[in-house]
Formats: C-alpha cells, structure tokens, sequence
C-alpha cells in the first residue's frame, strides 16, 4: 500500500515536471493534475452545459449504481441458475455448451442491441453488465458444485439433512466464495462496457464526462475524466476484495 | 445425555448391524478389482469392534459400506436386521478426511446436523453445549476449522456426530495423523465418549495396539483381496493395559497374523506372474 502510494506520487511528480513546460505538445493532450484539478472547484462540480450539466458526484454514482447493480442482479442470478442446471444431468449436457458459446462475447457488444431494446435508459446499462458477467459466472457456478468434496456432502446427508438442506446449508456455501472471486475479475469488464455505453448512448454518469469534454474540445475535462474513471475502479475493485475478505474468506 | 442405555430391556438378540457375504468390486475400465470378499460381520448393540487392516486394504470402503455410503456389489448390510439401502442419521460417520465446514465455528459445525434439519439455535444450544464441554473444546468454540490443530478438528467432528445421537458411529482411522502422545489422549478420551453414551462403535485402524486398546471384538483384515483373516474377543480386563503381558502377546499374535498374510499373498501373485 505504502509503496504503491510512493510510486503514483512519483508519476504525478513526473507529469507534473514534464506539464509545467506549456510548450510542449504533452501538455495539450495530457494536461497535469494542477491544470485539470481546478477544473473541479471552478465549475462548483459541475459538468457540461446548461440541462445537461451534472455533478460529478452524480456521475459517480450512477455509474457505480449500473455496475454494483448489474453484478449483483448476475451473482445471485447466476448462482440460482448455476444450481438449478446442475440438478440434471440433462440440463448440464444441453445448457452449458449455449452458455459457453455466449460467455465469450463481450460485454460492450450488447451495447447496440441494449439500446435498441432499451432505450435510454439505466436498464441499457445493468443489462450489460449483467450479460457481461452472468454467463461466465453461471457455468463457473455448475463447475464450483462439481468440485464440493464428496464427503461434505455425504456428512450433511448423515447428519439427517434433506436435500433441500443440503443445497442451502452446504453447496451453497461451498461455492460462494470461489464465485465472487470470479464476479470481482469480471468487474473490470463490466466497468468498461457501462463506460463504452455511456460514451456511445447514454447521457449520464462518468462516461458522458470523458465525452462532454471531447465535444467542448477541452482536454483537462477529458483528463479529469480519465482519472476519475481510473480511481473510482480501483476503488470498487478494493471493495470488492474487502468484502471477500470479510465474507467469503474460506476455502473449501 | 440421555442415552439408549446397553442395559435396556429392548435390547434384542439381533445385532445391530451385520454384514452377510458382502463383497465390493471397483471397475478401472472394464478391469474388476475385487476389494472386499465373503465378508460376514456382527455387530452387537453396545459393542466396541475395531477393525485392523493394512493400508489400502479396503477399510475404508468396509466402512462405507457398512454405513450406507456405497452399495456392495454382493451380499447385504443388515441395520437392525433390515436391508441398508441409503444413508442414515442412525449411523454416524466419521471419515478419514477432515470434513468439517470451514465455514462454520466449532460449535456450529457441532450444531450443523440440528441446523440442517431446521432446527432453531435455541432448540440445540444446551446439547452443543454439553457436547462442547464433553470434548473439552468450549475455550475454542468461537474458533474457524482452520484455527485448529489436527487433534481438536478429529475431535469437533466426533463431537458433531455424537450431538446427534446415532445408534452407531463409525470412526475411520480417526487419530491416524496425531502424534503418539495426542493419540492416546484421544483415544481415552472415545473410550470415555463410549463409556458414557453406550453407542455402538466401529473403528477402523491400521495400528495394532489402538485395535487391541479399544476394541472388545477385533477383526483383521488381509489384503487383495479384503476378508476377515482373524476375529478375537478382547473383552478382559488386562488389554486395556499396554503393559499387561497378555496384550503384548496378542499385539504380537496379530502382527504376526498381518505380516503371514502379506507375504502369503504376495507370494501367490508373484506366483501367478511366473506362470
Ligand atoms: N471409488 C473407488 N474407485 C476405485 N477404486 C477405489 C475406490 N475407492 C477405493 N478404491 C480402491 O480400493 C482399495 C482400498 O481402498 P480403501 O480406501 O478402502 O483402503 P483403506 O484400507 O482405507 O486404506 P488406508 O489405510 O490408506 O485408508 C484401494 O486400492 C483403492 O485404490
Ligand atoms: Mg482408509
């Protein structure tokens, strides 16, 4: 921790070094922190113009509304959907291979189709990520249940569990932990693919901002926008690990 | 706890659990390899049998079978005299592999077989706790799985399947990983846990002294394949005594039995190869 706060401030040191000289090209694309950062306390927070003008924090947290929704609506969903295909080993044989054909396509290419379906509208954005993690984790979810040991299953059948007790108290807590470990690789695709539809489509949240900024020519916006972007995933991700840490830390 | 005690009036004349002619094949492929053979077993309510055998000679499998957790490929187990088709909460199983659930503390593995059949914390909170004082882990209560040593996971998960009271527990190689010192501290220890509770215990062990030290009946396994070899009553007093010279001599008896049958059997294969 303390040494990767050493190193981003030694970048920032750099860019700042190389942005105090104005001449140089660098500077007009990649304006430094001290240029792009007043840009924040000047527009009082805002960004953009007239009506269409929003605060930052506002765009923050719509896009991390999109996101922590659309991944907690797949998680839950595709442990549901997980279990249910492996209670046949029917549904395995004929399900599985259509979701291995539609986990890889990615995220940002259902971005037309959401919005043709969609509109304009936050349901464009949690359906993308949704599709984005949903069927990975689903067939993950199959794969982690084939993997419980065998004897954990047999002792909660010996200790007098049913099998409806058994899903609830063993195979569903055998598998969580191994499924949010890949909900939190996921995120980072999810994350661009609600950027991409915010760029393209949508006229809210942090990617509109990186796009306000290109249309006004104004290149700390842009900047501003990138970083934001880059701090707020790093943060989640963060998060993310904290809650795996504090919730689904066992391993089985 | 309240216990069926050995002493009770319905105790009837049928073993507990039997085995008639049992046998168990694996199939590689299409290649059978016999494990167990004409395996004819009984068990009395209230008895003690420990079950010697070698390594990988199918003691763990015996087991299973006897608890319902894989079907014979012949013959029959019997559970009060009725065919044994599934697993039962009558017969408690403690296996070789740690299988406690890493996510739960001690005492909620303890209480799991009340949880899993939706009980409430409050129906079973007494029992767990009286349990927990019986293995002398209530300090460690609050502790993950992972927390313990080797010793205190064996004993957790003994503990979880005596809270639920099963007419039978079986204990497959329960202290095989402990050192010496830790070993016979638990062995008295389900020496006590028999004492008291008067369930029928079946333990398999590949360690010759364990076999004699707790069991009342001992049966010996051979190897390749899997039959009863040897069966002895030990119900004295003196084997209870490591020291006594009638252990020692059975202990020797029995090792000698194990060690014919090794070089009986490895004999006839090599036999079978120059052929
Ligand atoms: N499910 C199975 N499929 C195929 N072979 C098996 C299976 N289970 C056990 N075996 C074989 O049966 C033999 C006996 O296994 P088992 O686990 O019963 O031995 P064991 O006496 O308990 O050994 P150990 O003392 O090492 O625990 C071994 O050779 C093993 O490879
Ligand atoms: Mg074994």
């Amino acid at each position: 921790m303390g040494c990767g706060l050493l190193s981003c401030a030694v970048l920032v040191g750099l860019w700042e070094g190389v942005g105090s000289n104005s001449e140089n090209p660098i500077t007009q694309v990649l304006p430094p922190p001290s240029q792009f950062l007043p840009v924040l306390f000047e527009s009082d927070f805002k960004i953009g113009l007239g009506s269409q003008a929003a605060s930052i924090y506002q765009s923050v947290a719509v896009t991390l509304v999109r996101v922590l929704l659309g991944m907690a609506i797949a998680f839950i969903g595709s442990i549901f959907c997980g279990l249910l295909i492996s209670l046949s080993k029917w549904s395995e044989l004929f399900i599985l291979p259509i979701l291995g054909l539609i986990a890889p396509i990615a995220p940002i290419a259902w971005v037309p189709l959401a919005l043709v379906v969609f509109g304009i509208s936050n349901l464009t954005a949690i359906f993308i990520v949704f599709m984005g993690v949903f069927f990975t984790l689903t067939i993950a979810t199959v794969a982690e249940i084939k993997r419980i040991p065998e004897n954990l299953l047999m002792t909660a059948q010996n200790l007098g569990g049913g099998s409806f007790a058994r899903w609830r108290w063993v195979i569903v807590p055998a598998i969580l932990p191994g499924i949010f470990t890949l909900l939190r690789l996921n995120f980072i695709a999810a994350w661009m693919a609600v950027l991409a539809a915010e760029m393209t489509g949508l006229r809210d949240g942090l990617g509109t901002v990186v796009m306000t900024g290109r249309n006004l020519f104004n290149s700390d916006l842009i900047v501003l926008g990138i970083c934001i972007i880059g701090i707020s995933g790093f943060a989640v991700d963060r998060l993310l690990l904290l809650i795996q840490r504090k919730f689904f830390w066992w391993q089985v | 706890m309240e216990t069926g005690d050995r002493n009770l009036p319905y105790v009837s004349s049928t073993p507990i659990l039997s085995c008639q002619d049992l046998a168990k094949d694996f199939f590689e492929g299409r290649k059978k390899t016999t494990i167990l053979t004409d395996l004819n077993l009984q068990v009395e309510q209230g008895d003690f049998v420990t079950i010697l055998g070698q390594s990988g000679g199918g003691k763990s499998t015996l087991l299973k079978l006897l608890g319902g957790f894989i079907l014979p490929s012949a013959g029959q187990v019997l559970f009060h005299g009725v065919p044994l088709k599934k697993i039962t909460s009558k017969i408690g199983m403690v296996f070789q592999e740690n299988t406690l659930y890493p996510w739960l503390t001690v005492e909620q593995n303890i209480g799991f077989g009340f949880k899993i059949r939706g009980k409430k914390p409050d129906q079973y909170a007494a029992k767990v706790n009286h349990v927990l004082e019986k293995v002398g882990l209530t300090q460690a209560r609050q502790l993950y799985p992972q927390q313990l040593s080797g010793g205190m996971k064996q004993r957790v998960s003994i503990a979880r399947s005596i809270a639920v009271q099963p007419d039978v527990l079986l204990l497959d190689e329960p202290f095989s990983a402990l050192d010496i010192q830790l070993r016979r501290q638990l062995q008295m220890f389900l020496a006590s846990i028999w004492e008291d509770t008067a369930t029928t215990m079946v333990l398999v062990t590949h360690n010759v002294e364990e076999a004699i030290l707790l069991g009342r009946k001992l049966i010996v396994i051979g190897d390749k394949p899997g039959r009863i070899i040897e069966t002895v009553d030990i119900s004295q007093q003196q084997f209870r005594d490591r020291y006594d010279n009638d252990f020692l001599e059975l202990q020797r008896h029995l090792e000698s039995v194990i060690e014919t049958d090794v070089n009986t059997q490895a004999a006839l294969v090599k036999a079978g190869e120059t052929r």
